[in-house]
């Protein structure tokens, strides 16, 4: 099926469209249909070829077998058979056809970056025009399925704020892809500090997927974790070693696999019907699935952060690498699941103003940025996301995190909300810095929630009526929507009053040094 | 709060129109007549005595609700601070919040036909987070005009980015 790739592999990818004044519109790789399409189209010629496996090997072989003239009983098969002219002439149709609209679709998308906009335009019959404004961009994401990398090609996804408005980009030569990125970045920093239109290196001249050594450069890309080894930051924040990889796995899929396996157990034992235990077979197979999936996909994690903003890459086979510009991050959470416990690890989740459609590290949602860490990488990592929030310096180690029950900087629950926070009141608390508020919850499952102040869009204080009777009050603060409510409740109405009044002031001062 | 234009930018505490008191108790009159209503056929159908008990309760809790409304409505306030907008509102259920002028995304204007009938108009508020949910409801529709173009222009002079 390789003819349904528009251009000889050979021949070297254009930038521009042939003949046509430079006004900046790029096309994709050209391999794009085969990579969009291409596998489905492989998998429906085969079932085809095996559906009508009689018909072929009668017109192969009809004569050498003495078979002529025997009508298979399959109807389809039979019309096949009687007309072999048309048959071949429907399949050669719809091979054109196919060819024709891979060709035209890759013919009529392209993208181009202009001094504030990257544009997008798709489509044969409905066209599709897309804009985005490089200020608004949240994020690029440069990702290689394992069937892309063979073709040195890479799928990019530039984040836009908004619900399905990013611009996707499949596929596009790696070189191209990196090139783009870097474009991306340098603009949408530069126009979201100074709006400055800073031309950059145009991704076309770099472009030479025909130069010798497309092997040798293959065999590298495919090696090498980081698209482009000259970019790849050497010393990630985090080390995920294997064996806390493995165990925060297993870990985390303990309790409901007991959970599963008491199920089981005891109607095994209650009725000594052992056949229940098959039932077990496609849970058993699907926590499998899940754990490798998992292991896979975060075993060559790397944080770091970068000139445009933090780069968060993952995965083995099928890669990943995204770019979060710097203020994407509107809150981060850290969590630990009891059984971490006694490991000291933690994960850490974000809210973002976009949607990515691709999962995050771990095969989890994209909100993920770190699937397992120590108090030590939780707090680089949180010390990247919110620079100058100087989490060691003035709380200490740990205990800044909120990871240490006994941390005294909190402003916590008093006594009198034993009521309503039975083992965590003395943990239910807040903490202000310049940067950002900190609410430290749970006893039993742990979290801490951070949210920066120039990223704040407002701050409620909300009681109901018990909580009036007992003088405690609830403080959120708003963010955009994601899988973390900032939001603290069961605090003294003082504390509370003052913690809202606080988030107020500073989110302001946040917002005018931002201007 | 019925005077002409009277957008004020001075940090006390404003409340909304009297007359809302008359669109919120419609709104739960109209509520209670379809929810009775739908629960009254069962028991006259039936003639089975206790299957009254859900009307009947649903008359109770609305009427305990719409006599308490007026304080409800009393108790309805905003306030416009330097860079910030205060909303509060409810008695039992008390939620204050306060919304940088600078994050307001947009602002709209609603007018529904028993408000409409009053001259009184609702403010809405969008910000990038779906939980701010601030809405003035029962400002005069010359203040509400007047005061959303005021505040879009504050946003404007104050936006800082999402």
């Amino acid at each position: 099926m390789n003819a349904v790739e528009p251009g000889a592999p050979g021949e070297p990818v254009r930038a521009d469209g042939p003949g046509r004044p430079d006004d900046g519109w790029r096309r994709l790789h050209p391999a794009t249909p085969l990579l969009r399409g291409g596998v489905v189209l492989v998998a429906i010629a085969v079932w085809a070829a095996v559906q009508l496996r009689d018909v072929w090997v009668t017109i192969l072989l009809g004569d050498v077998l003495g078979e002529v003239g025997r009508v298979p009983e399959d109807p389809a098969a039979r019309w096949v058979f009687s007309n072999v002219g048309l048959a071949l002439l429907i399949v050669l149709v719809v091979i054109i056809g196919i060819l024709v609209i891979g060709w035209l679709s890759w013919r009529l998308h392209s993208y181009r970056v202009t001094a504030d906009v990257v544009e997008e335009r798709e489509g044969i019959i409905w066209r599709k025009h897309r804009r985005a404004r490089l200020d608004r961009i949240q994020g690029v994401n440069v990702e290689r399925p394992l069937l892309a990398r063979i073709f040195g090609a890479a799928r990019v996804e530039v984040s836009v704020a908004g619900e399905n408005a990013n611009i996707r980009l499949y596929a596009l030569g790696s070189a191209t892809a990196n090139a783009l990125r870097e474009e991306l970045l340098a603009a949408a920093s530069s126009a979201r500090a100074a709006r400055a239109t800073e031309g950059g290196t145009d991704p076309g001249d770099s472009v030479d997927a025909g130069r010798p050594g497309v092997i040798s450069q293959r065999l590298q890309e495919l090696t090498s974790p980081e698209l482009d080894s000259r970019l790849s930051t050497p010393d990630s924040l985090v080390r995920m070693d294997l064996g806390r990889l493995l165990g925060s796995t297993a870990l985390s899929l303990a309790l409901p696999i007991l959970m599963g396996a008491a199920v089981i157990v005891v109607p095994v034992l209650l009725t000594g019907q052992w056949g229940v235990v098959f039932l077990v077979v496609p849970g058993v197979i699907g926590f499998g699935a899940y754990a490798i999936r998992r292991v896979t996909r975060s075993l060559r994690y790397t944080i770091a952060g970068t000139e445009h903003g933090i780069r968060v890459g993952f995965g083995l086979l099928s890669t990943t690498n995204e770019t979060l510009p710097a203020g994407r991050i509107h809150a981060i959470e850290v969590t630990q699941p009891l059984l971490w416990r006694p490991f000291g690890w933690w994960s850490v989740r974000i809210n973002r103003a976009s949607r990515s459609t691709r999962d995050g590290a771990a095969g989890q949602a994209a909100t993920t940025i770190l699937p397992v860490g120590d108090t030590d990488d939780v707090v680089r990592v949180i010390e990247l996301i919110v620079p100058g929030l100087d989490l060691r310096g003035a709380l200490g180690g740990a205990s800044a995190v909120g990871l240490d029950p006994r941390a005294p900087e909190y402003v916590t629950s008093p006594p009198r909300a034993r009521v309503f926070r039975w083992w965590s009141w003395r943990r239910n608390g807040y903490h202000l810095t310049d940067e950002a508020v900190l609410l430290r919850k749970g006893s039993v499952w742990r979290t801490l929630t951070i949210v920066p102040f120039a990223r704040v869009q407002s701050v409620a204080l909300s009681s109901g009526p018990i909580a009036r009777a007992t003088r405690l009050r609830r403080v959120s603060v708003h963010t955009v929507m994601g899988p973390i409510v900032p939001s603290l409740g069961a605090i003294d109405v003082a504390d509370a009053e003052r913690l809202a009044r606080e988030a107020e002031s500073r989110t302001l001062v946040a917002m005018a040094s931002q201007r | 709060m019925t005077e002409p234009n009277p957008v004020p930018a001075d940090g006390e505490w404003h409340g909304v129109a009297p007359s809302y008191l008359w669109v919120d108790l419609a709104g739960q009159a109209l509520t209670l007549v379809v929810s009775a209503g739908a629960t009254v056929i069962a028991p006259l159908a039936s003639g089975v005595a206790w299957l009254w008990a859900l009307p009947a309760a649903f008359v109770v809790i609305f009427g305990t609700s719409m006599l308490l409304t007026p304080r409800r409505v009393r108790a309805i306030g905003y306030r416009l601070r330097e860079d910030d907008l205060v909303f509060r509102r409810g008695i039992m259920w008390h939620r204050q919040v306060a919304v940088p002028y600078g994050r307001m995304q947009l602002v709209d204007l609603t007018q529904g036909p028993i408000a409409r009938m009053l001259g009184l108009a609702e403010l809405r508020f969008v910000t990038a987070a779906a939980a701010t949910a601030v809405t003035i409801p029962g400002l005069p529709r010359d203040e509400a005009a007047t005061l959303r173009d005021r505040l879009v222009a504050l946003a404007e002079s104050r936006r800082a980015g999402l």
